[in-house]
């Protein structure tokens, strides 16, 4: 397990500055805002907490390949399915390690975001808390949706369609106020359904 | 003295059999090549011993017991696809440093790439790599578990004559240390092994 | 041994199929009579409010499609009977065409109501999502070419959407009760008059009728195409 996270960590450093793909990612997104809707403090911070949602979605749909489709493409899931005792153990590095790639440099840039749109403690940390919450349920699901399409090959958009709907409790709670408990239940339940689907996923990748 | 056997093995993909009543049997210390035409079912046949495939019927048998049911089998066993494992965009260096990690055994780059007379490629991207030095890396995975049985897909495809006869003496050292060798290929290379099936009916 | 469609079952689909749409093409013909010129316009909302009879049985139906689409997604998991897979697929399409339908219908019933043609109430957002489940589960389906896995995986999917439909319309409403938009003036629910009742379920019925003809044509051409015959059952 540890040798699959190392691996993939490895991966994402080699294949340079992927950490700062994502973070640029995003403050490229919030940079927008200020160009389409002005520069009014109050507007700014109401729209904020709405791109970080569309910017966590669209890093993660942008990213969904990279946990099993590119490892599937060039042949190193052989290795991998061959190498690991069971396919949960897998999913479950694999969840971590898409996650401290491609999650983890949103949350250490956020506080600095935050100063850009001029918000107080108390909010950021409701707003992080959420989240960091609902990023652990779209990596279950993207992880799901990735280990279950291996055999639909070069269909980003088509994923994209299967998410979205999949993404859109989350969008709601995590954009809502006092809402954490109800997504750290969407994320436990998405955590249940993707172990099980990933995992069929992968027991079928044998004969795609 | 282990016995790799197969028994009336039957496969599909999707919908079709590609496999049909299937029979034979390798013992240690020998190879044997598959021939077949394109879609004839070799690589299916590969990745059925490698319980990639497991929804195929009949019964595969190594040292006497069944393949699908022996949770050690997964150690006893090397396979190396048409597909490199190679990701395009990194060195050679880093890729198999890569490898390190997937199969868990450190081995020393020039170690590996020496075989081939690759040494001098080590920083290069894979992607400036031409098909031919791919596939002898690809093949190089060989290196990196102590398993009994290869089973080696199309692995002289984009290989020069020099390469083969490494190749070659690599599968015959491997056999006189008693392994099992399944090698397959679609087109007549003039190699001779011990055992041979064809698969075009 | 479980359930095989056979070349009876099939020649029996065809011969069928005349009088179903005869039924069909019956049954709109005198429920529309009964909903555009017999009963009376609403006192509110006047002639606009007829739409009704083709929305609400669509919306309807789109939901109804999508439960049979994940039962026999189930029921082909638990049994692995081939024809489950084909009643999911052969549903699938007529389930997505229902819920267009619906979304067109009710966007045309909501320009004279409201005054525009889309209001972010948690019904029609529940019904598009709907709509993008359906796309998604056709479209897995044509883009995996090995379709002995593309089976497996789109029932797959068809059960997770299956799961997410009562998540999302929990947290649609609840989002609606956040964003409750201002200027429209939501009905409520009408009561249904019993004027109105006539109508509505002779065009309940006639869509379901429909909705068997179109299910029974495809449900042909998928077991044709599929040759799920092969045992010794050719056609």
């Amino acid at each position: 397990m540890y040798n699959l996270i190392l691996r993939d960590l490895y991966l994402a450093l080699y294949s340079s500055a992927n950490f700062f793909y994502t973070s640029s990612f995003f403050i490229l997104i919030l940079v927008l805002l200020p160009f389409i809707f002005g520069t009014s403090i109050d507007q700014l911070q109401l729209l904020f907490k709405g791109i970080l949602w569309i910017g966590l979605s669209l890093s993660i749909i942008l990213t969904m390949e990279r946990i099993f489709n590119t490892d599937y493409e060039d042949g190193s899931l052989d290795i991998i399915l061959q190498k690991n005792s069971s396919l949960e153990i897998i999913v479950i590095s694999k969840y971590i390690s898409h996650w401290v790639v491609y999650c983890l440099p949103l949350f250490i840039i956020l506080p600095l975001l935050s100063l850009l749109f001029y918000l107080n403690t108390s909010d950021v940390f409701a707003i992080f808390l959420n989240l960091l919450l609902g990023s652990f349920g779209m990596i279950f699901i993207a992880t799901f949706v990735s280990a279950l399409t291996l055999a639909a090959k070069r269909t980003i958009f088509l994923k994209a369609i299967i998410m979205i709907p999949l993404f859109v409790p989350f969008v709601i709670f995590g954009s809502g106020d006092n809402s954490w408990l109800i997504l750290l239940a969407l994320s436990m339940l998405s955590f249940v359904v993707s172990i099980y689907v990933s995992t069929y996923g992968l027991r079928l990748y044998g004969e795609s | 003295m282990k016995e790799l056997r197969i028994e009336d093995l039957n496969c599909y993909r999707g919908s079709h059999l590609v496999l049909k009543r299937l029979n034979f049997s390798i013992n240690s210390g020998e190879t044997l090549l598959v021939r077949g035409d394109n879609g004839s079912g070799k690589t299916t046949l590969l990745r059925a011993l490698s319980n990639y495939i497991r929804s195929y019927e009949g019964n595969i048998y190594f040292d006497e017991l069944k393949t699908k049911e022996d949770h050690k089998y997964k150690n006893k066993f090397t396979f190396i696809g048409q597909k490199n494992s190679l990701k395009d965009n990194l060195s050679v260096k880093k890729n198999l440093k890569l490898w390190e990690f997937l199969y868990n055994r450190k081995i020393s780059p020039i170690e590996i790439l020496s075989e081939f007379n690759l040494s001098q490629l080590i920083d290069d991207d894979v992607s400036s790599l031409s098909d031919g030095q791919r596939k002898c890396i690809s093949i190089q995975k060989l290196r990196f578990s102590e398993s009994m049985l290869w089973f080696l897909d199309e692995p002289f495809v984009f290989l020069d004559e020099k390469n083969s006869k490494i190749l070659m003496k690599k599968i015959e050292n491997f056999n006189k240390k008693n392994g099992i060798v399944i090698v397959t290929t679609n087109i007549d290379l003039g190699l001779k092994f011990q055992k041979e099936i064809n698969l075009n009916v | 041994m479980y359930f095989r469609v056979t070349k009876n079952h099939i020649n029996a689909i065809k011969a069928a199929n005349p009088y179903l749409i005869l039924s069909t093409v019956t049954a709109f013909v005198i429920g529309l009579y009964y909903a555009l010129i017999q009963s009376p316009p609403d006192y509110i909302q006047g002639d606009s409010m007829r739409i009704m009879y083709i929305h609400v049985p669509s919306a309807w139906f789109a939901l109804m499609c999508y439960t049979i689409l994940a039962g026999s997604s189930v029921l082909w998991f638990i049994t692995r009977n081939p024809t489950f897979n084909l009643v999911a697929r052969s549903i699938a399409q007529i389930g997505m065409m229902f819920t267009v339908l619906s979304l067109v219908t009710g966007s045309i019933w909501g320009k004279p109501t409201w005054g525009v043609w889309w209001v972010w109430d948690a019904r029609l957002t529940s019904m598009l999502l709907l709509f993008f489940l359906y796309l998604a589960y056709i479209f897995l389906w044509q883009a995996i070419a090995n379709k002995d896995i593309a089976s497996k995986i789109s029932a797959a999917l068809a059960i997770i959407g299956f799961i997410n439909i009562p998540i999302i319309k929990f947290s649609v409403d609840w989002w609606n009760t956040l964003h409750q938009p201002p200027s429209i003036s939501k009905l409520s629910a009408p009561s249904i008059d019993v004027s109105m009742m006539l109508p509505l379920s002779i065009m309940t019925l006639a869509s379901l009728l429909f909705l068997i003809t179109v299910f029974f044509i495809r449900f042909r051409i998928e077991v044709l195409d599929n040759k799920i015959l092969r045992v010794g059952d050719e056609i």
